[in-house]
């Protein structure tokens, strides 16, 4: 999910900056050409409109209607595609996928990576330092087709890498088909996620728990507040901000979760795998059926818009 | 208003054959519309095909040569992947622009085309008893007839067959299974003798299909089976279905190393395995005979053959039937220049282009007669015999059904590989996606 | 910073407790090492798969799939050169394509917004930033499907303008608020002189503040690198064509293509994978101030 946060990341805490300015704005040399000033963002606009706007107006549209790809005629249907995802099964494995996706990746991707931050953050020398979030970095700046391409020979059955050092260990009974079987798949691909993302999430909190004033931590030193307490005490309190975010971050990128299933399993086995974002496709792309994958974006559009807008409502009370 | 004069032909096993005096089916266009007697050899036929890469030099020299004998026209071809294909033909047919000829698979997949009105009627042209139609195997014109309508050009035929490794058989003192029964005996004695039985990996799903189609042409009655590959009348009800089910996975569990975990298993991988010697068997497609067998392989030094899965015996549907699909080629409705692209269809699969396709590629033509000793190899051109002495040809169970049905089998067969699903299960998913279809 | 307020008296009393030296030296050497022993494991947990990925496009297909672990007899170098004419080259070169325009439209386009919205008064300027911010609330996948009849009905699916279309307009939200985020804070005194110095609003962009802004514009700048170059979805979608095909997409249909000529699909992985891993490390710096910056102070 690395660029998909790193889009909504940075922009979601800008954004409180952006409302919090809205009221003063700087410039306006009362020219008189007020409205030739607009040009300047006409081409932002324009693109926005036509490619981000019209596409989401028409999709809701789309949801209501059944299409045939060939004659290209589109018939009303009312709430028909909306009462059979109801009645989808498949469909409520993918949302369940995506929970389980966003539960696991909230406890590596938020907790597990600001508890890594703090431990890197406590370390002496700055070269170890900012060598270690570096290389935890680059995973995120692979793209995930190559993890997905990779991973899918790691968890191999015969030959993989994961299997070897099961068998290397002594473990050899674990050893089995880590994509290729139900019971495995939704986790082996959820496990390189968080291979993908953590060093990440990792940088961010780190980047935040450089700002905390180091007189802090000197200060609670000559308390004799040891470093785990003081990680309690002061590191996590103070980039709560960040926390939040990031949490908000993580939730929305799971739920847009795609490229990685595509190149693992694309959804498979036996639907195992299956998230919003490939059932949306499979539906659309493979059974022709436009209809139903617009409904199940719009589900997707409720539930991204719903996070999005917990995020601003809790910005802005912080401001307050 | 036409008068259906329907004959059904009891030969047609996954498909129901039939003669009628005008294009019937829902919405095709009827042939009377356009007269592809005559021919004008000039303008622009476009062509889209699936053979882009190491496929791609015969089309283009069928395109050569038919610019050299006609100067006034002009081919305008396109090659694409398998996967390249699939996109762009759904692009193609939402935006209305389908070019004048373009490739299909058999079934649902190719019906879907002629349906809506965007693939023309040939029958009067390419039906059993015409000129053209008399040089095609009559296996693989049926496979595009509906209701009578034959509605595309056969092109390639492709037919699954076990190979099997004979020294390897000889080794173990087994001899090729005659019934489904010999084959799980001749499975466990392979494998005590140390030698992984057959090779097998369904990363992709289809290949397990392939499996289920054959069985279920043994399983379930002809008539039942074309029943249930028509969307309106489909129920997928007869316990023959479930029973392939259960024989596909005694196979899996005594043949092949991968078992439960075939799903992570790579087909190529294992295709591999076989021709490296390391398994005795592995199901393959007859067209992927050169590449599952390569020159120089130890499975060509310890020598190959095939046999047909053999049928349980207690089967109760066509033991006779064979997996096997022609590919094909639709001619655009819309097209200004539809008599002309059937002669460049013609041209394509005259007796001399014909073998110049096996020769070049590998791909047995439904061309009577193309294949000889110089463009094939002595286990294709027996795979080719097998393939006409067929009683019927089942297509594949992925391409023959709906969409939402040929998925219901598809995640089904995986649930039932990895142990999650029992065969009644998949068939009650099958039966549900197949009501649901309905609309 | 009221938080830090609240949060230093509560530990001031509690902490004073004396410890016997020993223990403490004891449990602080046992912590340190776990902690050494933690990040040590994921150090190799992150760069092992990387260089075994590298590695394995230099071996030959049974070593991969007999030795996944042992290094190759013979470096073989063929799998790049097999990779490269089976396709890799082709995508390469389209999405540097791809990435190359789009990043140059998305950050002239974002900065004259960005400007607009800091730097001269416009009419409705709420009303755009609020559009412009509602287009970061937006998943790529909801806009997917009426995207697909759009791009036809205007002629541009299946070509490079699909894709560059599309990445400048789903990135002008981010890159205009980082941008935004930097514009704001320079001084009005800048422009002021500039007016007095009889420069034009056009000239005061291009010669004032566009060259004040290049530290962020780098940063922004490399953010879309780093998308353009990485986006499936689109690429999927919006691309049936093999010749246009970019890296992430490719490499898919390399994967199931090349069957089973293992060490190409890996001498592909890394070919893509090598430039933005070299861009992080070059380019660091800038890549944290990006984040930071959007982050906020």
């Amino acid at each position: 999910m690395s660029e998909g946060a790193l889009v909504t990341e940075a922009n979601r805490v800008e954004l409180t900056r952006a409302s919090s300015t809205l009221d003063e704005p700087k410039g306006g040399h009362g020219r008189g050409r007020k409205w030739r000033g607009l040009l300047w963002a006409l081409p932002a606009l324009v693109l926005l409109c036509l490619f981000v706007y019209w596409p989401l107006l028409l999709n809701f549209r789309y949801s209501v209607e059944q299409s045939n790809i060939f004659t290209g005629e589109q018939t009303f249907v009312g709430a028909d595609n909306y009462v059979k995802m109801a009645g989808d099964p498949i469909f409520w494995r993918a949302l369940g996928n995506n929970v389980l996706y966003s539960v696991v990746s909230v406890a590596f991707q938020v907790f597990g990576a600001l508890i890594l931050a703090a431990i890197i953050e406590g370390l002496r020398r700055e070269r170890l330092r900012s060598w270690l979030r570096a290389i935890y970095f680059v995973p995120s700046a692979m793209s995930l087709t190559v993890t997905g391409l990779l991973f899918a020979f790691i968890y191999q059955p015969k030959g993989g890498l994961l299997n070897g050092l099961l068998e290397s260990l002594g473990l050899g009974g674990l050893a089995q088909a880590w994509l290729g079987n139900p019971d495995t798949a939704m986790g082996a691909i959820i496990a390189m996620s968080q291979w993908q993302g953590f060093g990440y999430s990792t940088l961010l909190f780190a980047v935040a728990i450089q700002r905390i004033p180091s007189e802090l931590y000197e200060a609670a030193a000559i308390d004799g507040i040891g470093p785990i307490r003081r990680v309690f005490s002061i590191t996590i309190p103070l980039v709560r901000e960040m926390t939040t975010l990031m949490i908000i971050v993580t939730l929305s990128g799971a739920f847009q979760v795609f490229n990685e299933v595509m190149v693992t399993t694309s959804g498979g086995p036996d639907n195992s795998t299956q998230v919003l974002g490939t059932w949306l496709y499979r539906s659309g792309f493979v059974k022709n059926d436009f209809g139903y994958a617009a409904a199940i974006a719009v589900v997707m559009f409720v539930i991204t818009l719903t996070l999005a807008i917990v995020q601003v409502t809790i910005a802005n009370r912080k401001r307050l | 208003m036409k008068n259906k004069i329907i004959a059904a032909i009891a030969a047609g096993g996954a498909i129901t054959m039939a003669l009628a005096g005008c294009g019937g089916g829902n919405g095709g266009t009827p042939a009377a519309d356009v007269d592809l007697s005559e021919v004008t050899h000039e303008g622009t036929v476009s062509v889209i095909t699936r053979y882009a890469g190491n496929y791609e030099s015969f089309f283009e020299k069928m395109k050569a040569d038919y610019e050299d004998m006609h100067p006034d026209v002009t081919i305008d071809l396109q090659q694409e992947s398998d996967q390249g294909y699939k996109d762009k033909i759904k692009t193609l047919t939402a935006s209305q622009s389908l070019p004048d000829i373009y490739f299909t698979w058999p079934g649902n997949y190719a019906e879907q085309f002629y349906d809506n009105g965007v693939a023309l009627d040939l029958t009067e042209v390419i039906a059993p008893g015409t000129e053209w139609g008399d040089t095609m195997a009559p296996s693989a014109l049926e496979a595009f007839t509906k209701e009578g309508v034959t509605y595309a050009v056969p092109f390639g035929l492709d037919a699954k067959f076990m190979v099997y490794n004979q020294k390897l058989f000889a080794d173990a003192g087994v001899t090729v299974p005659e019934t489904l029964e010999e084959l799980i005996e001749t499975c466990g004695t392979l494998r005590a003798a140390g030698i992984t039985p057959m090779s097998f990996g369904n990363v992709d799903g289809w290949p397990a299909l392939h499996y289920i189609t054959q069985l279920n042409s043994y399983n379930v009655p002809a008539e039942t089976l074309a029943a249930d590959f028509k969307p309106e009348t489909a129920t997928f009800d007869h316990p023959g279905y479930a029973k392939s089910l259960e024989q596909f996975t005694e196979i899996l569990t005594e043949c092949t190393d991968s078992g439960t975990g075939a799903n992570g298993v790579d087909y190529y991988t294992e295709r591999d395995a076989f021709g490296a010697g390391k398994a005795a068997m592995f199901y393959v497609e007859n067209l992927e005979f050169g590449a599952t067998v390569p020159e120089g392989s130890q499975a060509e030094a310890d020598g190959w053959d095939q046999f047909k899965l053999p049928a349980p015996s207690d089967a109760e549907g066509d033991t006779e039937a064979l997996t096997g699909a022609p590919d094909g080629f639709l001619i655009n409705s819309r097209s200004k220049n539809a008599a002309l692209a059937v002669d460049f269809m013609k041209f394509v699969t005259s007796q001399e282009n014909a073998s110049e396709l096996t020769a070049q590629m590998g791909i047995p033509s439904p061309v009577k007669d193309s294949l000889t000793e110089e463009n094939s190899t002595p286990q294709l051109r027996e795979s080719i015999d097998v393939l006409q002495s067929a009683s019927s040809l089942s297509i594949w169970l992925d391409t023959v059904t709906v969409p939402d049905v040929a998925d219901a089998f598809l995640s089904g067969v995986e649930g039932l590989i990895s142990g999650a699903r029992s065969p009644e299960d998949v068939m009650s998913s099958v039966q549900a996606a197949s009501e649901q279809a309905k609309g | 910073m009221a938080d830090t307020v609240a949060v230093r008296p509560v530990h001031r009393g509690s902490a004073r407790s004396p410890r016997p030296v020993g223990v403490l030296g004891f449990w602080r050497i046992v912590g340190r090492l776990m902690i050494f022993g933690l990040l040590a494991a994921l150090v190799i947990a992150v760069v092992y798969p990387i260089l075994w990925m590298g590695i394995s496009s230099l071996k030959t297909n049974s070593e991969i799939l007999g030795n996944p672990f042992g290094w190759p007899d013979a470096l073989d170098f063929g799998s790049y050169v097999r990779a490269l004419d089976s396709g890799v080259a082709t995508y390469f070169l389209n999405s540097v394509i791809v990435t190359g325009a789009s990043v140059i439209l998305t950050t002239l386009i974002s900065t004259w917004a960005a400007y607009a919205l800091t730097r001269i008064t416009i009419p409705f300027s709420k009303g755009i930033l609020y559009l412009i911010i509602g287009g970061l609330m937006l998943a790529p996948t909801v806009a997917v499907i009426p995207l697909v009849k759009l791009l036809q009905a205007w002629g541009i699916y299946d070509t490079y303008w699909a894709l560059i279309l599309l990445y400048t307009a789903f990135r002008i939200p981010f890159t205009t608020f980082l941008i935004r985020s930097y514009m704001i804070d320079l001084p009005l005194e800048v422009d002021e002189a500039a007016v007095l110095d009889g420069a034009s609003t056009w000239q005061t962009f291009w010669r004032v503040i566009l060259p004040m802004c290049t530290p962020i514009i780098i940063s922004a700048v490399i953010l879309q690198v780093l998308f353009a170059w990485n986006e499936y979805l689109f690429a999927l979608i919006f691309i049936g064509d093999e010749s246009l095909k970019t890296l992430p997409v490719g490499l898919a249909t390399l994967s199931s293509r090349a069957v089973t000529d293992f060490p190409a699909v890996f001498a592909g992985m890394t070919l893509a994978a090598i430039p933005m891993i070299a861009l992080f490390f070059l380019c660091q710096r800038y890549f944290i101030r990006g984040l930071a910056d959007g982050v906020g102070k």
